[in-house]
């Protein structure tokens, strides 16, 4: 009997723990439970990553997702969470149609995913774990630690790096984050005695 | 044949990637709740970037073939959008409750046509 | 000063000042003061300036550059046997000998062209030929110290005229349009004479034209409500004109060439109707300017075809040689005989049916063309073709000048303001005419002489004999005018071209003053009618003695042999020239006839005009009451004129004072300036009886006694006829009147020719014309008419169709669309998570066709 290869044995454990969370969400009517769902699922996600070998990403998973946005995310459910709306069913036709529908997709792509063969193909694992952080770290900044002995042109290309991507998406995040906040205020309601009618002054909320 | 002994190939992960997938997108589709649908696009993000976690790893694949380094950066990006798109949408899911005193997606029809 | 290249710059500016003047006061008229009264100083300025250096360039350029010829003299003794000799030779030659001359050119000529060619043989010449020539030798050598010899001055010009162009318009082939000058002593003469006499006329309307200073009411003029007509003055427009009839008019006389004549004749023939149509809110006024102008394209419609003859056959319109191309005189009468021959361009044009069958025009060919003019032979055909060319060109003259037949214009044409009569029927306009056939004698074939002798004769006594019975003064002396162009006309016709020319000069002066004595008159009493006036002898002495002045010119009054009025010399000249045309050619004696008979007639009708006017009791007390002389800036130009009415006929010759002060006057100056080789005897070949003797011939006793004494006897005459009826009133004129009635009525109609033009020209031109306006009305206008109604019907099915189906394909396929996109618009349900599902839907569906269609291209 071979060796159990506990690599794959952490694969399926994480594997099955996302792909079980994520149908959880889909099938969970309480909108608090999707929350907690969604983390498990996204941190078993996180686990994946790392046995691919991209650790910062993992890492990031991590932090971002389960530590950041998901915590947005509650945050919402909190602010919102009145009785009517964390239970809020779907028709069942609904329901029939989105399964129908679904499931032709997934088939569809579990298709594509068994379709080639070199896909398939299993590949002997470098006995040396790299850290990615680095190299990840100078792409971003526009060096591509990871090519500099690339001899082939073709694999070379691309040396400059994300620099510019890293430019845009920083701006980006400073656009979002002012623009929710803006967004996310609190409204300012003219009070007073003698109140009319009075209209909202700020216009962007409508 | 013993699934714990064979290894790990990258349609396992896409076919991870595509249970997520389709996961995030039929939750977009059923939940009435924006913050159900907003979990759902997570989740849609989520598949995908298991795909380019996958191609860009070394494990699973050649080195030559694969996406290195730059399938971890698209991932990473992916991340970051997310959430910007996270803080956006949950600000915009809090002024359409202000406004409607509700988060049903339904009733945000004033588009329709 | 050399004249060569003074004169031109000097008359240059002479004529271009009065178009300065022209154009400032077409630009800034109306602002020069009030109603433009400084245009009048400023086209005054103008003219005066033109006159100083005309007379400059008269005085101070020619005279002293240019000895003028000797006056003259005739050998008492011998010249009664001499003339008679040579009349008789001439008609034995002319009965007898025809085919002799035809080849010889003529047996006269032959002997003086040799006289010409052998000056040094000249006293040998002399005494062959006669004594004539003889005595005219010997005067000019003894009186003139010029040094030209007799015998020259018969072929040879006494002085070459200066030709050349100021400035080349283009050049278009052969065809050169130049701007050039032509300058002998009868263009300074011209200058002189016409500048002088537009400074007295400027002067003149400056008085006579007042009324235009300020608004004007014109009692002729009744507008439909009944009241007068009341315009704005016109001062400043009338001067505008002035100044470029005298710029036309100098141009006609400087121009070098027959286009730049035609252009400036044109020019003279528009400010005419300007002029005429002064007064244009008055019908009369605006029909007698349509007249003038309508009369005068008949006459221009000839001179066109005669320029055309002339260039298509000679290649130039230069008169004379500029830069060694010959002129068009110099290609007529070449060197050196100066004998008139057809020109070779004319022999070939006449001849291109033999050059075209090949024979080449060799020089030698084109003479035996020439001496052959047999009916139907080329010579003959080029003869012809200079016949029509000269009547071409006198048929322009005739409409300028107003001669028979087209003379009508002129007396409606007094319908302008007075100096405008003045100015047009003394210097300007009408001179124009007789100026430009004495310009053009040297090209005037005897035949071509002969018709222009008949239209003047014929002319002189129409005009005469209606002039008896006019009683509008300005009427009166319009056909006077007439009559005195004929006169002219006659003189060049019968070869006296220095007595024509010479008549043109003395009655410009003497008319220009007549008119301008009338205009005092009519701004005195304010009427043309001479039965409303009389006796204003006392009210305005000096117009009425500046009158008596020019009347006594006109008639030629003068002592015989003694001294005489300006108009003594000229008509004496006339009727000499005449009678030595008579002499030559007794068939047409009667020209001679007439023209005695018109003399009388001219002093009868002028001082009729005279006696009515000033003499007598007043016909009309009130208006005679209200009469008065006209302020000086008016009568002073008449001063002036009379003064020269009086002299400008005198020469130096006149007083016996030549031998003193060398040879100076009119005449002299025009003897200089005859065109080469017209002085002698001329012969017609077509019509070889025809003979035009030489001009000198009529200062023989034998022509000039008789002619004085006829001249100054009928010119008696017709005074006492006028004083027994006007003056002293011993015949009642009405009785007369009534006893003839027949004839009175005859000329008070004019000799019914207006009425005869109506009938013949204006009737059935009316007739067509309705016809033909009744044709387009009828049957253009109801074809457009049709054709619209067609149109509108085609339209009207294209609007239809247009409307329904154009408009209904595009209106359903809109709808459709509309009804589509409503049935699209259901898929916007504006539900989140139905597009989810779309998108998926979208996705799934998009792999699947992708798969298929994969599948299918590998299959495949």
């Amino acid at each position: 009997m071979d060796p159990i290869n506990w690599s794959s044995v952490f694969f399926w454990l994480f594997s099955t723990v996302a792909c079980v969370f994520a149908v959880g969400v889909v099938l969970s009517n309480n909108i608090v439970r999707m929350a907690f769902y969604l983390i498990l699922s996204l941190g078993a996600t996180a686990g994946l990553f790392f046995l691919a070998g991209a650790d910062f990403v993992g890492a990031m998973q991590l932090m971002i997702y389960v530590g950041g946005t998901l915590v947005l995310l509650i945050f919402g459910v909190m602010l919102t969470a009145k009785g009517p709306f964390i239970t809020m069913k779907t028709s069942a036709g609904e329901w029939l149609l989105a399964a129908v529908v679904g499931g032709s997709l997934l088939a569809v792509l579990i298709a594509a995913a068994t379709s080639v063969g070199a896909w398939q193909q299993p590949h002997e694992r470098p006995n040396t774990a790299q850290v990615t952080a680095t190299p990840l770290g100078m792409a971003l900044l526009g060096a591509r630690v990871d090519k500099l002995e690339e001899s082939d042109a073709t694999q070379r290309r691309g040396m400059s790096g994300y620099l510019l991507p890293f430019e845009i998406v920083s701006v980006h995040l400073l656009v979002v984050l002012i623009g929710s906040a803006y967004l996310a205020r609190p409204k300012r309601r003219v009070s007073g005695p003698s109140e009319t009618p009075a209209p909202t002054v700020s216009a962007p909320d409508r | 044949m013993n699934p714990f002994v064979e290894p790990i190939t990258v349609s396992h992960y896409m076919v991870v990637g595509a249970i997520m997938f389709v996961a995030g997108a039929v939750c977009m589709a059923t939940k009435r709740n924006a913050l159900g649908v907003l979990m759902g696009i997570e989740l849609v993000l989520n598949g995908a970037n298991v795909n380019f976690i996958a191609f860009g790893s070394e494990y699973l694949r050649p080195a030559a073939d694969g996406m290195g380094l730059d399938g971890q950066l698209v991932a990473l990006f992916v991340i970051v959008l997310a959430a910007a798109e996270a803080a956006v949408a949950l600000a915009i899911t809090l002024n359409f409750y202000n406004n409607h005193s509700t988060v049903d997606v339904d009733r945000a029809d004033e588009l329709k046509g | 000063m050399d004249p060569i290249t003074t004169l031109p710059k000097l008359l240059g500016i002479a004529w271009l000042l009065p178009l300065a003047s022209f154009v400032l006061i077409l630009f800034f008229g109306r602002r020069m003061g009030k109603a433009g009264s400084k245009a009048g100083y400023l086209a005054t300025a103008a003219i005066l300036s033109s006159c100083a250096i005309s007379l400059f360039a008269l005085f101070f350029v020619w005279l002293p550059n240019y000895e003028l010829p000797g006056p003259v003299e005739h050998d008492e003794s011998g010249h009664h046997e001499t003339a008679a000799a040579h009349t008789g030779d001439a008609a034995e030659h002319g009965d007898h000998e025809g085919e002799a001359h035809e080849e010889n050119g003529s047996g006269d000529h032959g002997e003086n062209a040799d006289v010409a060619e052998k000056p040094s043989d000249e006293a040998d010449a002399a005494a062959a030929n006669g004594g004539h020539e003889h005595g005219g030798e010997e005067h000019a050598a003894a009186d003139s110290s010029a040094g030209q010899h007799g015998g020259a001055h018969h072929a040879e010009p006494s002085v070459r005229p200066i030709t050349g162009d100021w400035y080349a318009l283009g050049e278009f082939g052969s065809l050169r349009i130049t701007i050039g000058y032509y300058i002998d002593s009868l263009t300074v003469l011209m200058f002189s004479m016409v500048t002088f006499i537009a400074t007295c006329i400027h002067f003149y309307a400056y008085g006579y034209m007042h009324d235009e200073l300020h608004d004007v009411d014109d009692h002729e003029v009744r507008m439909s409500d009944g009241s007068h007509l009341r315009r704005p003055g016109r001062f400043y427009r009338f001067f505008q004109y002035l100044s470029l009839f005298c710029f036309s008019m100098l141009g006609i006389v400087i121009a070098g060439n027959i286009a730049m004549v035609f252009v400036f004749w044109e020019l003279v023939g528009i400010c005419s109707y300007f002029l005429i149509g002064f007064y244009i809110e008055r019908k009369s006024a605006s029909n007698a300017a349509n007249k003038a102008f309508i009369v005068n394209r008949v006459g221009d419609f000839g001179m066109i075809i005669g320029l055309m003859i002339l260039f298509g056959t000679l290649g130039t319109f230069a008169f004379g040689d500029i830069d060694g191309k010959p002129g068009i005189f110099s290609q007529v009468r070449p060197e050196p005989s100066h004998q008139l021959i057809v020109p070779d361009g004319m022999i070939k044009a006449a001849a291109f049916e033999e050059i075209e069958s090949g024979v080449e025009p060799t020089a030698e060919k084109i003479e035996a063309w020439r001496a052959d003019t047999s009916p139907g032979t080329p010579g003959h055909w080029a003869y012809w073709l200079m016949i029509i060319a000269g009547l071409g060109i006198f048929c322009g003259c005739v409409g300028k000048s107003a001669q028979f037949p087209l003379h009508v214009w002129l007396p409606d044409a007094m319908e302008g303001p007075t100096p405008v009569s003045a100015l047009v029927h003394s210097a300007t306009m009408v001179a124009a005419g007789v100026y430009l056939v004495g310009r053009f004698f040297p090209v005037f074939v005897p035949e071509v002489l002969l018709v222009i002798a008949i239209i003047g004769c014929v002319t002189l006594f129409i005009a005469a004999t209606i002039a008896i019975t006019a009683t509008d003064i300005k009427r009166v002396l319009a056909y006077s005018t007439v009559s005195q162009l004929g006169y002219m006309m006659l003189a060049l016709g019968v070869g006296g071209w220095v007595a024509g020319m010479f008549h043109l000069i003395t009655h410009a002066f003497f008319k220009s003053l007549l008119f301008m004595c009338s205009g005092s008159v009519i701004h005195a009493v304010h009427t043309n009618e001479m039965t409303e006036m009389g006796g204003l002898r006392k009210k305005m002495p000096w117009t009425a003695y500046t009158m008596l002045v020019g009347c006594l010119a006109i008639m030629g009054a003068g002592i015989p042999f003694t001294i005489g009025l300006s108009g003594h010399y000229s008509k004496d000249s006339i009727l000499a020239q005449a009678l030595s045309f008579r002499a030559s050619n007794p068939m047409y004696g009667w020209l001679f006839i007439v023209a005695a008979g018109g003399a009388a007639i001219t002093a009868f009708y002028m001082f009729r005009l005279w006696f009515m006017t000033f003499a007598g009791p007043p016909r009309n007390q009130e208006r005679y009451d209200h009469a008065h002389e006209s302020p000086r800036v008016m009568y002073v130009p008449l001063v002036v004129l009379a003064v020269f009415a009086v002299g400008v006929g005198w020469s130096t010759n006149t007083f016996y004072v030549d031998s003193l002060l060398g040879n100076f006057g009119v005449q002299p100056l025009l003897e200089q300036a005859r065109p080469a080789g017209t002085l002698d005897t001329a012969h017609g070949v077509l019509m070889p009886n025809l003979v035009h003797p030489d001009e000198h011939e009529s200062h023989f006793p034998a022509f000039h006694f008789p002619a004085e004494l006829v001249a100054v006897a009928t010119a008696l005459t017709g005074l006492l006829l006028a004083a027994v009826f006007y003056g002293w009133r011993v015949l009642d004129p009405a009785e007369v009147r009534a006893q003839f009635r027949p004839i009175y009525d005859f000329l008070i109609h004019k000799w019914y020719f207006d009425e005869l033009y109506d009938l013949i020209f204006v009737r059935p031109v009316l007739f067509i014309a309705n016809r033909v306006a009744e044709f387009d009305k009828i049957v253009i206008d109801g074809l457009i008419h049709g054709v619209a109604m067609w149109t509108r019907v085609v339209a009207l099915i294209d609007d239809l169709f247009d409307r329904y189906l154009i408009d209904g394909l595009v209106n359903a396929f809109s709808r459709w669309v509309f009804a589509t996109a409503i049935w699209f618009r259901g898929a916007e349900t504006g539900r989140l998570r139905q597009y989810v599902m779309f998108i998926v839907i979208g996705t799934v569906a998009l792999f699947v066709l992708v798969t298929f269609y994969l599948n299918s291209t590998m299959a495949g």
